[in-house]
């Protein structure tokens, strides 16, 4: 019995002094500053290796740790959350902007840049619309690189079986149906077009699916005078009625955006694959095309044109500040983190990364470079992002995307009808909410 | 005649019963040696092993196995220890109380993961005890102790207590006699609990799902959870093959654990169901 | 099993060895007990806290985290989709668990029984299967069906075409129905395994004098085994009931909840509203309703348990 108490003596004794030699030797490491940023397409590691290599140059003392995410957005903001909410968030934040601006500065996870940007010179290069999409409260909050803006893609080599005309701009919302119908009957073994709905459909669902109809309808989601959201107008229910028409009265989208564990990935494909006919999606999508079928062949293959409004009266897309830089609130060196987002955010990097993953640039002498001026396609997103229309920039987005997204499944779903969906969705957003911020329009 | 029919009657009942059951897993088994496997079943045309070779390569799995098996391994040590013990105390402990502890404890078994992971979250952040295997290893053994104290307690009861009396009589002292008299004899009763421990720290997902974040202390349910979720990428085909290798080695221990115990794996299973 | 000394004293005791043993007993107890109420009933209790509270990921919640009594719970009252996904797990667990996983487990281990005995082979083999499908960890298992259910490429449609049948959107119209067949897929083992241990316990005796009086096969199943398991039977069901509740990984897996809340089940609806809502407050809330319900499955199940044995 003593021999045995002894032995465990000597082994605990042994045990704390492993590690408090290792709690020593971990404290003893160099600065740190750690970026993360999310990347599916493997596009972006080339870029944020070459300002790391720059960051590398003028600070070799200061260890930078940059780890990729290979997950969808949405994943990685759980993720992100999760790690910032227990205080072991990065120095470095690499994630789409939009509403994430609001919802972040709003936690404080992220801190504003303004006497960063202000003695930066480059700045001046950023037109004010694009600092106004990341300007929250009158700070700036982020750094973009590389705009988003959306398009209606269509597969050429389908339209031109079935009879339709190439290239296609349709003027109203009747021209997506029929064309649509059209494909259906003379191509039945293709899926007729995708319309994104339900949680399934993340993001796009609000972005490429329901603000391209709600704002063509003439719609507004946010009033910005009284700060209140609207539940219910006209817009509303003519989106709705169109989601029914394309799900349940013709058929047109397959149920399957909404159980597909990443439809847009999927139906992406489908475009190239001449397998689907049309869909709303991001102007960066072309990129895979691009990529998959090389550029000829991409032009010949897959078409593109801007979104109409309901009846035609305008044509429009939907725009936003796209991925931006943050930097997080619990960086212990928010100086350092800076300097790699403004290597990261040179003339030349964001021209080159813009055409190689297109997006419009978020800086206009990028824009003058030879390289992006002699793409067209590039060019064609550029001009078409004057006619942008943006999702409100507010807090509460994130809750108001959730319940878009179950509105819209109930929907298209046939779960619901329009009316019973709008009942349920006003009495949420109030739930959400609170009765005070929401209104409607008659 | 009769017995014919019978017969083609039970087989019908078997075929259908095993098409059901089989056929998830042999896509699963045959996807593994296909290059480029199809949600559809099929067998490879040129089976290859390429895929083993990529998790390995290409994906990281062998942090992701080393520390499922650093993780489980602990985990079975620290349950085993202290469950024996408990339940070693329990089992020779009198007292009217006792029955109302050893139920209380069966009442804890009955609380689902899902009601207790969010307030884990939320506890475990507030310890700073988030992305460190500590944290994991605590709250995988005491998710387990209730259950396994109750098994194990079962099991000291079997043993008599005579023959410890016999070992203090002659002079042996208290931790002597556990150790040297009834531990032995408890044996088969404490590898089945190590056994159960492994295979739950082993197969736990949904509390990794919350409490680690960190690339290198990623287990393999973890890495299976990501892989499910993110292997599209965005133009990129969906890579089944590659999933379903790490699926593979998720389930294979469990088989192997499972061939080699069968016996006290359903008995223990089975826990209070069957006595 | 053998004897049992649950109860038995040491035969040679005095006051004296009662007090010291019980003292090392207490040690022996104690780490396995600081383990269990530092990190089993504390987050339990720490649930009941913070389901109080605003706790959040984003926004202004996230850095101002307030006590507000009641508040989640008030709200979880108005929230239809908390509705739906209590009717959900009512459906997958009859579906799945009552109707599913017991009556495929009796039948099978019924049927297994039978051909044992009358020497038909085969059995190991539909045995050794379903018990690997209950050995397949859930993600894995959603995985699988997620493959058997895909729409274009799938194994279940292509089936279908084979056979001249048009393809039927699993997923998309009958969602319910195909995470249910995924969950009995799972979990019938479980059952299966418990009637089969149940029923080797009857005395080949009773079958023989069955069979003198003249008694038919099913006329035994009916009257002779059934009433014996009955007691087993009702222990089972709460079992799986219970286990069928807190699961999710599956149903994440598969269909992710959608399409719209169609297999939202209460604890994935607890899971989402936590971590991809990131109200971390409203997602105890909702918890905590399933702990409540779990701990009356689990009272239920110990008051059987007790009259048993």
């Amino acid at each position: 019995m003593f021999v045995r108490s002894k032995w465990v003596v000597v082994c605990l004794i042994a045990l704390v002094m492993i590690l408090s030699i290792g709690i020593v030797i971990n404290g003893a490491k160099k600065i740190t500053i750690r970026v993360w940023y999310p990347d599916e397409l493997g596009i972006k590691p080339k870029y944020v290796d070459q300002a790391a290599a720059a960051f590398r140059k003028d600070f070799p003392n200061v260890n930078l740790e940059i780890r990729r995410f290979k997950m969808p957005p949405r994943d990685f903001k759980t993720k992100l959350l999760l790690a910032l909410g227990s205080g072991e968030g990065p120095d470095v934040i690499h994630f789409s902007g939009g509403s994430n601006i609001a919802e972040f500065a709003d936690a404080g996870y992220i801190v504003p840049l303004d006497k960063y940007v202000n003695s930066w010179p480059d700045w001046s290069q950023y037109p004010d619309a694009v600092k106004g999409g990341v300007t929250y409260e009158g700070h700036v909050y982020a750094i973009p690189y590389g705009l988003d803006m959306r398009w209606l893609y269509y597969n050429k080599n389908i339209f031109r079986a079935v009879g339709l005309p190439v290239p296609w701009q349709p003027k109203s919302w009747n021209d997506i149906i029929n064309a649509a119908i059209v494909i259906k009957e003379r191509a039945p073994d293709k899926i007729p077009f995708a319309l994104y709905a339900g949680v399934a459909g993340s993001g796009g669902t609000l972005a490429h699916a329901f603000l391209p109809l709600f704002y063509g309808a003439g719609g507004k989601l946010y009033d910005s005078k009284t700060g209140k959201w609207i539940v219910d107008s006209p817009a509303y229910r003519k989106t709705l009625e169109f989601y029914r028409e394309v799900f349940l009265k013709y058929k047109l989208s397959p149920q399957e955006v909404m159980t597909l564990p990443k439809p847009w990935t999927t139906m992406r494909r489908k475009i190239g694959t001449g397998e689907l006919g049309i869909l709303y999606e991001g102007g960066w999508v072309y990129g895979g095309y691009i990529h998959n079928l090389g550029l000829e062949k991409a032009r010949e293959t897959v078409g593109y044109a801007m979104m109409p409004s309901e009846h035609g009266k305008f044509f429009f897309t939907i725009g936003g500040s796209g991925t931006v830089w943050y930097v997080c609130s619990q960086s212990k060196h928010p100086e350092l983190a800076w300097e790699y987002i403004k290597r990261f955010n040179s003339k030349e990097i964001v021209a080159h990364i813009n055409i190689e993953d297109p997006h419009p640039v978020a800086r206009m002498d990028s824009a003058s470079l030879p390289e992006f001026q002699a793409q067209k396609y590039l060019v064609d997103c550029t001009n078409a992002l004057k006619y942008a229309k943006f999702p409100p920039l507010q807090p509460e987005l994130t809750k108001v995307t959730y319940r878009i997204q179950l509105l819209t499944s109930r929907v298209a779903s046939g779960e619901l009808t329009i009316d019973d969906a709008m009942k349920k969705y006003i009495s949420e957003m109030k739930s959400d909410l609170g009765a005070d911020k929401v209104e409607i329009v008659k | 005649m009769q017995r014919k029919a019978q017969l083609i009657l039970v087989y019908f009942i078997f075929i259908a019963i095993l098409i059901y059951f089989s056929l998830p897993s042999l896509w699963l088994f045959l996807s593994v040696f296909n290059a480029h496997a199809a949600p559809f079943i099929e067998i490879p045309k040129k089976p290859t092993l390429i895929n083993f070779v990529k998790v390995f390569k290409d994906y990281n799995f062998s942090t992701y196995l080393f520390n499922s098996v650093f993780v489980s391994t602990i985990t079975m040590i620290l349950v085993t220890l202290t469950a024996s013990l408990a339940g070693y105390s329990l089992s020779r402990w009198q007292s009217k109380y006792k029955n109302h502890i050893i139920y209380s404890i069966l009442l804890l078994r009955t609380i689902p993961t899902s009601a207790t992971m969010i307030p884990i979250y939320s506890l475990m952040r507030t310890l700073h005890l988030r992305n460190s295997y500590l944290g994991l290893i605590l709250i995988y053994t005491a998710g387990q102790l209730p259950f396994l104290i109750w098994l194990i307690e079962q099991f000291f009861d079997t043993i008599p207590p005579e023959m410890e009396e016999a070992a203090w009589i002659d002079g042996s002292s208290y931790l002597r006699t556990l150790f040297s008299i009834v531990m032995p004899i408890a044996k088969p009763g404490i590898a089945v609990i190590a056994i159960l421990s492994f295979r739950a720290a082993w197969s736990e997902s949904v509390l990794v799902l919350v409490l680690i974040d960190s690339e290198h202390l990623q287990t393999i349910p973890r890495a299976f959870y990501e892989a499910i979720r993110t292997m599209g990428g965005s133009y990129i085909e969906y890579r089944y093959e590659i999933v379903a290798t790490m699926g593979l080695f998720f389930l294979l221990p469990l088989m192997i654990i499972f061939l080699i115990t069968h016996k006290y794996f359903v008995k223990g299973m089975l826990g209070g169901a069957i006595k | 099993m053998g004897k049992r000394y649950r109860n038995a004293s040491y035969p040679h005791q005095n006051e004296c060895d009662i007090v010291r043993r019980s003292r090392y007993l207490f040690w022996g107890f104690l780490p396995a007990g600081i383990l269990i109420v530092l990190f089993f009933i504390t987050p339990a209790i720490w649930g009941v806290y913070s389901s109080m509270t605003n706790m959040a990921l984003v926004g202004k919640a996230a850095r101002h985290l307030q006590f507000i009594g009641f508040q989640n719970y008030l709200k979880l009252i108005t929230d239809s989709a908390f509705f739906t996904a209590i009717m959900n797990s009512v459906k997958y667990v009859v579906g799945g668990a009552i109707i599913g996983q017991f009556l495929l487990g009796l039948g099978l281990a019924l049927l297994l029984e039978y051909t044992e005995k009358k020497g038909i082979k085969g059995g190991n083999v539909v045995y050794g299967f379903v018990m690997l499908a209950w050995l397949t960890p859930a993600l894995v298992s959603g995985f699988e069906w997620g493959a058997m259910y895909d729409y274009y490429y799938g194994t279940l449609n292509n089936i279908l075409k084979l056979l001249g049948l048009s393809k039927i959107n699993w997923l998309g119209k009958t969602p319910m129905l195909a995470v249910i067949i995924a969950n009995i897929w799972q979990g019938t083992a479980f059952s299966m395994m418990v009637f089969d241990s149940a029923l080797k316990t009857i005395p080949v005796e009773l079958y023989e004098a069955a069979k003198m009086d003249g008694a038919s096969h099913w006329q035994s199943i009916r009257y002779i085994t059934l009433p014996l398991i009955k007691n087993i039977a009702i222990i089972d069901l709460i079992n799986i009931t219970m286990v069928t509740f807190g699961v999710f990984l599956m149903i994440m897996a598969i269909t992710n909840g959608g399409p719209g809340m169609k297999t939202t089940t209460l604890s994935l609806y607890a899971y989402r509203a936590a971590f991809e809502n990131y109200r971390i407050g409203y997602g105890c809330s909702i918890a905590m309703v399933l702990l409540a319900i779990n701990l009356i499955f689990g009272f239920t199940y110990l008051k059987v348990l007790k009259k048993i044995s």
